[in-house]
């Protein structure tokens, strides 16, 4: 991904939207430096500023104490980032101990504290449990439990109802409502899914091919989607309140992160692409209202006229 | 008429035993339990649950991949689990799967040339591999190429491309579209609605995802611990479903919205395991139906017509929530 950029205010829901290969992902490792050196590296002049300072400049001791302190993330399968040989307890307790120096007893009481607060049915015992004997959506809730447990400004979610049933999705993203609003935070919430940021997030920005293409608030973003990725994307989705139909297919595919295209990185699936779009990339235009598109469609409305 | 009709079709896995083998078996898990219902030829019926649900073995039992516990499939009048092999051979021809995982389900050392040429091997079948690429929308040149080259929406095409290759009549779709981003998705579910009119194909769907079912079945099945709870015409089961389960699975979709005004039902506790499901209605321990009485817990209640065509498993399916 390149030359993304996004600002996050503070309890602000915000969703990052986008198909695998777009960059939702990188982006949100490497708000935490946790994307690996070599091979990615973040090029001089990025900036990712928390609170007023740039974490790409913090020393690791500094950095340290923001990462799962003052910014948590929660991952998409909680089987692999949970530790399967210490029990969630532990797990939960661990940052608690790192980041605030509390005596494990006091931890180990906070833990839980936090699996009470993510609605695990009786936290004395479940305390003690080890991650296999809890089931998918249990597991998430442990990983939401120890991603609160210092009490984050910021949390990052990435993906973390794909892994899940349907049934069990919405008590997830129920929860992720319910914490946000009573702790104040702010929750970045990275999905595939449309349906997903159009219930649970105030804000939307949409990535393609490593770049944002949209950003708008997420009423605006559904009712007038500008890019034409974005409204391709839309009318791909199949929709329970609308009758069987043929669904709109974007043509072709996500290009491969070593052969972007020249110009706008969507113009070989774009309807309205005209030569302009493949010669020259557009920058992220703006609409008003805080809606953001980088399409030449925002300066030329008269072109969104489909070719074929 | 039907193509393929499923009798009471049961599907049990001898549970674990502990101390390697030797300490006592565990109960059985009921993966499928009692499955019964019939789909015309031409017509696509969607099989829609979540994990655990039993949908994936109903469909591997039906095509015999699985030998069933008890039960009767037929198929166009053949007794599916009474043949030999010789005869399920020949049969195989006509009923083929689409798998879930395009990229578990292709073979990494076969060129697509290859692994679209061995079915019409092995059947003794003519057919030229470019018209089958290009029926499924795949350039020629992709003949030469293995599966690592191809992206997820291009596998599922060869995926489609082999099951269609025997020039069956009957395909089970197993959660072919799942694995692929949205907009990939769209394509592959409007290849797989053109090949349906085309070739007169009839489809089993087996999915998670009542919106993406919405888009392709014609009928609807709702099963959860390894019954059907709910089974209707699609326009029906959407506009009025019956199953609390169903109704709490349709709210639960998120939908691309944010004005909607759903009322959303969200279930609590986990789908329980189905080697100890609940005693009488499986669902009662989640069900948010105001009704719900002791009943439930003690009396399963059976797959019933609430209204012509529209069947549901639930004591109180008149009543509304």
């Amino acid at each position: 991904m390149d030359d993304v950029s996004f600002d996050l205010y503070p309890g602000e829901p915000l969703g990052i939207v986008g198909e695998s290969g777009c960059g939702k992902t990188v982006t949100s490792l490497s708000i935490l430096r946790l994307v690996p050196e070599p091979p990615g590296h973040v090029l001089p002049g990025s900036l990712i500023e928390f609170e007023g300072r740039n974490l790409l400049a913090l020393p690791a001791p500094e950095l340290r104490a923001v990462r799962g302190n003052q910014i948590a993330m929660i991952f998409q399968e909680p089987m692999t980032s949970l530790n399967p040989v210490f029990t969630v307890g532990d797990q939960i307790a661990e940052a608690a101990i790192i980041h605030q120096h509390v005596s494990r007893a006091a931890a180990r009481a906070r833990a839980i504290e936090m699996l009470r607060l993510v609605g695990i049915p009786d936290p004395d015992e479940r305390v003690d449990h080890y991650p296999h004997q809890l089931s998918g959506g249990m597991r998430q809730r442990v990983m939401i439990a120890m991603a609160l447990v210092c009490h984050p400004k910021v949390l990052i979610a990435d993906e973390p109802t794909t892994a899940l049933d349907v049934t069990i999705q919405a008590q997830i993203l129920e929860l992720l409502d319910r914490l946000q609003h009573e702790l104040g935070m702010a929750v970045l919430l990275i999905t595939h899914d449309l349906g997903v940021v159009a219930g649970h997030a105030d804000r939307v920005v949409v990535m393609y091919a490593g770049r944002v293409v949209e950003t708008a608030p997420t009423e605006a973003l559904f009712e007038r989607p500008t890019h034409p990725y974005t409204a391709g994307l839309l009318a791909a989705v199949p929709r329970i309140d609308a009758p069987r139909t043929r669904l709109h297919a974007i043509p072709g595919q996500v290009p491969a992160a070593t052969a972007w295209p020249p110009g706008c990185r969507f113009h070989p699936r774009c309807p309205y692409a005209w030569e302009k779009c493949a010669a020259q990339e557009p920058p992220l235009l703006d609409i008003g209202m805080g809606h953001t598109a980088r399409c030449w469609l925002v300066t030329e409305p008269e072109r969104r006229v489909p070719r074929r | 008429m039907t193509l393929v009709e499923v009798r009471d079709l049961v599907k049990h896995y001898a549970g674990e035993r502990s101390w390697f083998g030797l300490g006592r078996a565990q109960a059985p898990v009921r993966a499928v339990d009692g499955v019964s219902f019939e789909i015309p030829p031409g017509r696509t019926l969607g099989l829609v649950g979540e994990s655990g649900s039993g949908k994936t073995t109903v469909g591997r039992t039906i095509l015999r991949l699985q030998e069933p516990t008890s039960g009767k499939v037929l198929f166009d009048g053949n007794d599916v689990f009474g043949l030999d092999a010789a005869r399920l051979r020949a049969l195989r021809r006509r009923m083929q799967i689409v798998f879930q995982d395009p990229y578990s389900s292709l073979n990494p050392r076969m060129t697509v040339e290859d692994t679209l040429r061995e079915p019409l091997e092995i059947h003794r079948l003519k057919g030229a591999v470019a018209a089958l690429l290009d029926e499924v929308g795949l350039d020629a040149a992709f003949a030469k190429r293995y599966p690592h080259e191809l992206s997820g929406g291009q596998r599922q095409r060869v995926g489609i491309a082999r099951a269609l290759s025997v020039e069956p009549q009957f395909v089970v779709c197993d959660e072919p579209v799942s694995a692929l981003d949205v907009s990939v998705q769209a394509q592959v579910l409007n290849l797989l609605a053109d090949l349906q009119a085309k070739r007169r194909l009839t489809y089993l769907f087996i999915a998670h995802d009542l919106a993406v079912v919405r888009h392709i079945a014609d009928d609807v099945a709702v099963m959860y611990l390894g019954k059907i709870v709910e089974r209707a015409p699609a326009a029906e089961i959407y506009a009025q479903p019956r199953h609390p389960y169903t109704r709490a699975l349709l709210s639960a979709v998120p939908e691309p919205n944010p004005r909607a005004t759903s009322r959303r039902i969200v279930l609590a506790g986990d789908i329980p395991s189905p080697a100890h499901p609940p005693s009488g209605c499986p669902f009662h321990p989640r069900c948010p139906h105001p009704k719900k009485s002791e009943r439930c817990g003690t009396e399963a209640p059976p797959l019933r017509p609430i209204t012509p065509g529209h069947l549901a498993a639930c004591h109180f399916a008149e009543e509304p929530m």
